[in-house]
C-alpha cells in the first residue's frame, strides 16, 4: 500500500529528500518507517499523521501522509 | 561575590548625571539576574500609573550571572521597561556584544532614567559615562545608525539601537544590536524613542568575576563544541527555526489571512527548504554556534534576516507567498526597528478589518508593496492611519469597532506570535498566560500538546506543562540569562545550566532550587500587572474571541469544524492558577506571595488592590 513520507527541517538533509511516497507492507508502524530511511528515533522529533500526532509503535494505513519533523521552539 | 559584579549602573538622561551603586549578595540570590534584576528595579521604582512614554518610566537592561560567559548560547541581554502596548510590564531578550560588554564594564544592570533634551547616544567606556549628540542619526534606519557608530568605535564595541519605530513611539518599537537581533517586543524601542535615547554603547575591559575561572573556560569550551557537533548532526542550523513553517502548515497551525486560516497549500514557497536555498548569509549571536539568523535577499536585492515568526506572519497571514516579498517587509521592520511579529499582526488585523467592513479602504491581503508603504507610515506615525496601527491592534480595533475587536489577535494588547491556536487549547492557554501578553517565548507547549496529548484535551496536565516550562524557559533561561535554543532545538540538558552557575558562582545549586525563584519573579510580574490594572480578572488571561467562534472554525483539513470551547477553556485556566497558587481573578494569594519571600511586594500591591 502507498503512503506519502514529508520530512521537515534538518531530516531533509541528513536524510537526503524531503517528501516520497512509499510502498508499504500491511502492518507497518511509524517506527518500521523511520527504520527504513535510518533515522534515529532517539532523536527528539516530532510525527503527525494526516495533520494529528502519532506514536511511533501505530501502524499506518493505506493513503497515509507521514510528517516527520525535528522538536522546534520557534523564532 | 563572585557571578556577578555586584553593580548597577543608573543613568539620568534629563541632567546627565549617573551613579554606581551595589547590590547584596542576598539580593542576586534572590533575583539570580537578567529579568529577574528588571522585574524587581521597576516595580520598586516605577510609580504605579506613569505614562510609559514619559519621563518617569525607566529602561533597564540587565545581564546575569552566566551571561558573555563563553559557554553554550550567552550572549543574550533583557531590555524591560513598562510598556505602552499593554500598559503592563515588558521585556524582551536580544543577543548582543552589550551582554559581555556590560559586565566587563562592571555591571550588572544598566537603570536609564528620565528623557534627553536632544538625541543622545549613552556611551559607557569601564567607569566612564558620556551623552554624545545623535542627531546626525535622528531620523535614520537602524541599519544606517549602526554604521554611523561603528565608525565611531570598533567592533568589539556593544550596541543598542533604535530605528524610526522607536523615535516615533511606535507601541511595538524594538531595541536592536548589531548583530541584527531584535528585542523588547512590548514596546522597548519606544520606551527608548521616548528618552531620545538613539543608541547606547558599551565597552568594557575589566574581569568578570567568577569562582573557577579556569574550570569554567574548560567547561564553556568543551560544551561549546559538543552543542555544535550536535547540531551539525541534527542539521538544525541548515534552516534555522523557518523549519517549523511546514510543521504547522500540516498540523493546522499556521496563521493565515489574519488567522482566519491554518494552513495553506501555497506555504512551501516561504519554508526552510526555500529559505536554505536562498540563503546568502548566516548571523549569529555572541557565543552562539548555532547560528540561526539566515538572510536571503528580498526583491530589492538586500539582505534580510529571517525566522519562522517573522515569515509566519509577514507571510502566509498577509497571503504572501513569495519570500523576496515577504523578505522585503521583514528588511523594512528590522531597519524601522518594528517588532516582525507585531507588524505582521497589525497589517493583517487591518487587512481583515478592510475586508469585513469594519473600516473603508482598498483590499490588502496579498498586496506587498501595500504593505511596504504601510510600514513605512507606521514606523513615521505618518497620517491618521499610519498613526493609529502604530499603537497596535488593541486599539486600533477600538477606533474601528463593528466588532472587530473580536478579529484582533492579541492578548493584553501584544500581538500573537505566529501559532494559529484556534483549536490548541494549551497553546492558547500559553499566549493567554504570558506574563508580557501573548507570545511565544514563555512556553512553547504547542509541539508537546500536539503530538504527546489527545488535542482537544483540557485537562490539568496541560496546564502544569505550561507551569514546567514557564520556570525553565521564562525564569531559568530568562535570569540566568542564556538562549534556549541549545536546550529546546538540539536537546541540550537543561542540567548543564546549574552546572555553569555552580562553576560562576562558587555556590552548590540544584536545578530545582531555581523553580522558587523562577515562580518570585512570575509572581512579581503579576503584581505589576495588579497594579497598573487594580479591577483585573480573569477575562484579561482569555485569547481573542475568534478562537471561540464556531463561524470561524475551519471548514476542512484535520481540525475541520473544531473551535476553542470557552467553558473547557475557563477551566484549563482554573488549573493553571491552581498550580500557581493564584486566586481566580489570576493574581498570587497572600500565601503563595508569603512563601516566595514576596510579603513586601504584596503590602504594596495592597494600597491599589485587593490581595487575597
Amino acid at each position: 500500500m502507498k503512503i506519502t513520507l514529508k520530512l521537515v527541517g534538518g531530516f531533509v538533509h541528513t536524510v537526503g529528500f524531503s517528501q516520497k511516497e512509499l510502498d508499504v507492507e500491511p502492518g507497518t508502524t511509524v517506527a518500521d518507517i523511520l527504520a527504513s530511511i535510518a533515522i534515529d528515533l532517539g532523536r527528539p522529533m516530532i510525527i503527525a499523521r494526516n495533520g494529528h500526532g502519532v506514536q511511533p509503535d501505530e501502524v499506518v494505513q493505506e493513503g497515509d501522509r507521514i510528517l516527520v519533523s525535528p522538536i522546534f521552539s520557534g523564532g | 561575590m563572585n557571578g556577578w559584579t555586584g553593580q548597577f549602573l543608573r543613568v539620568n538622561l534629563t541632567d546627565r548625571t549617573h551613579r554606581v551603586e551595589s547590590f547584596s549578595e542576598e539580593f542576586a540570590d534572590t533575583w539570580i539576574g537578567g529579568r529577574g534584576f528588571a522585574v524587581k528595579i521597576l516595580y520598586d521604582e516605577l510609580a504605579p500609573g506613569i505614562d510609559p512614554l514619559g519621563p518617569d518610566n525607566k529602561l533597564v537592561v540587565a545581564v546575569g550571572p552566566i551571561s558573555g560567559i563563553p559557554a553554550p548560547n550567552t550572549g543574550k541581554t533583557i531590555v524591560a521597561a513598562k510598556s505602552p502596548a499593554t500598559g503592563g510590564y515588558g521585556d524582551g531578550n536580544l543577543g548582543t556584544r552589550v551582554t559581555d560588554q556590560l559586565r566587563k564594564a562592571g555591571y550588572d544592570a544598566l537603570i536609564v532614567e528620565g528623557r534627553a533634551e536632544r538625541p543622545t547616544m549613552l556611551v559607557i567606556e569601564d567607569d566612564r559615562v558620556s551623552f554624545e549628540s545623535a542627531e546626525e542619526v535622528w531620523g535614520k534606519g537602524t541599519i544606517a545608525t549602526n554604521d554611523w557608530i561603528y565608525s565611531r568605535f570598533d567592533k568589539g564595541a556593544g550596541v543598542l539601537n533604535i530605528g524610526q519605530g522607536g523615535e516615533n513611539m511606535v507601541n511595538f518599537a524594538v531595541v536592536r544590536s548589531f548583530e541584527g537581533r531584535s528585542g523588547g517586543r512590548p514596546g522597548m524601542g519606544a520606551v527608548m524613542g521616548s528618552k531620545l535615547l538613539k543608541a547606547i554603547v558599551v565597552k568594557g575591559t575589566k574581569p568578570i568575576p567568577q569562582a573557577f575561572p579556569a574550570a569554567m573556560k574548560t567547561l564553556g569550551r568543551d560544551d561549546l563544541r559538543e552543542v555544535h557537533k550536535i547540531d551539525k548532526e541534527a542539521a538544525w542550523s541548515v534552516q534555522g527555526t523557518t523549519g517549523v513553517l511546514p510543521w504547522c502548515n500540516e498540523v493546522a497551525a499556521l496563521p493565515v489571512h489574519n488567522f482566519r486560516g491554518t494552513s495553506h497549500p501555497d506555504a512551501w514557497m516561504v519554508d526552510g527548504e526555500r529559505v536554505h536555498a536562498a540563503r546568502v548569509a548566516t548571523y549569529g549571536c555572541p557565543n552562539c554556534t548555532m547560528r540561526c539568523g539566515i538572510a536571503v535577499l528580498d526583491d530589492e536585492g538586500r539582505e534580510a534576516e529571517v525566522d519562522y515568526e517573522n515569515i509566519g506572519l509577514l507571510g502566509p497571514n498577509l497571503d504572501l507567498y513569495d519570500l523576496p516579498q515577504v523578505g522585503a517587509l521583514n528588511y523594512l521592520c528590522d531597519d524601522y526597528g518594528l517588532d516582525t511579529i507585531s507588524a505582521g499582526g497589525v497589517l493583517g488585523f487591518y487587512a481583515d478589518a478592510i475586508e469585513r467592513g469594519a473600516t473603508p479602504g482598498e483590499p490588502l491581503f496579498g498586496d506587498a508593496a501595500a504593505f511596504k508603504k504601510l510600514l513605512g507610515l507606521i514606523a513615521h506615525r505618518d497620517g491618521g492611519i499610519g498613526n493609529l496601527l502604530a499603537d497596535g491592534v488593541l486599539r486600533a480595533a477600538r477606533a474601528f469597532g463593528h466588532g472587530s475587536e473580536d478579529y484582533a489577535m492579541h492578548v493584553k494588547g501584544l500581538e500573537i506570535s505566529a501559532y494559529n491556536c484556534k483549536f490548541i487549547p494549551g497553546m492558547a492557554l500559553a499566549f493567554g498566560v504570558s506574563p508580557i501578553g501573548a507570545h511565544h517565548k514563555e512556553s512553547w507547549i504547542i509541539t508537546y500538546e500536539v503530538n504527546q496529548t489527545p488535542r482537544e484535551g483540557y485537562g490539568r496536565d496541560k496546564a502544569q506543562k505550561i507551569v514546567d516550562l514557564q520556570r525553565i524557559r521564562g525564569g531559568l533561561f530568562e535570569s540566568l540569562i542564556t538562549c534556549r535554543f541549545p536546550w529546546v532545538e538540539v536537546g541540550w540538558g537543561v542540567e548543564h545550566y546549574p552546572v555553569y552557575f555552580n562553576t560562576i558562582t562558587g555556590k552548590e545549586w540544584k536545578l530545582e532550587d531555581f523553580w522558587p525563584i523562577s515562580d518570585r519573579i512570575y509572581a512579581l510580574i503579576k503584581l505589576f500587572w495588579l497594579r497598573e490594572y487594580p479591577d483585573t480578572d480573569r477575562s484579561a488571561d482569555y485569547p481573542p474571541a475568534a478562537w471561540f467562534d464556531p463561524a470561524n472554525a475551519d471548514t476542512e483539513g484535520p481540525i475541520a469544524g473544531r473551535i476553542l470551547e470557552r467553558d473547557k477553556y475557563d477551566g484549563l485556566l482554573q488549573h493553571y492558577y491552581d498550580i500557581r497558587g493564584y486566586d481566580t481573578r489570576g493574581v498570587p494569594t497572600r500565601a503563595t506571595l508569603e512563601s516566595l519571600g514576596l510579603d513586601a511586594e504584596a503590602s504594596a500591591a495592597e494600597a491599589y488592590a485587593t490581595i487575597r
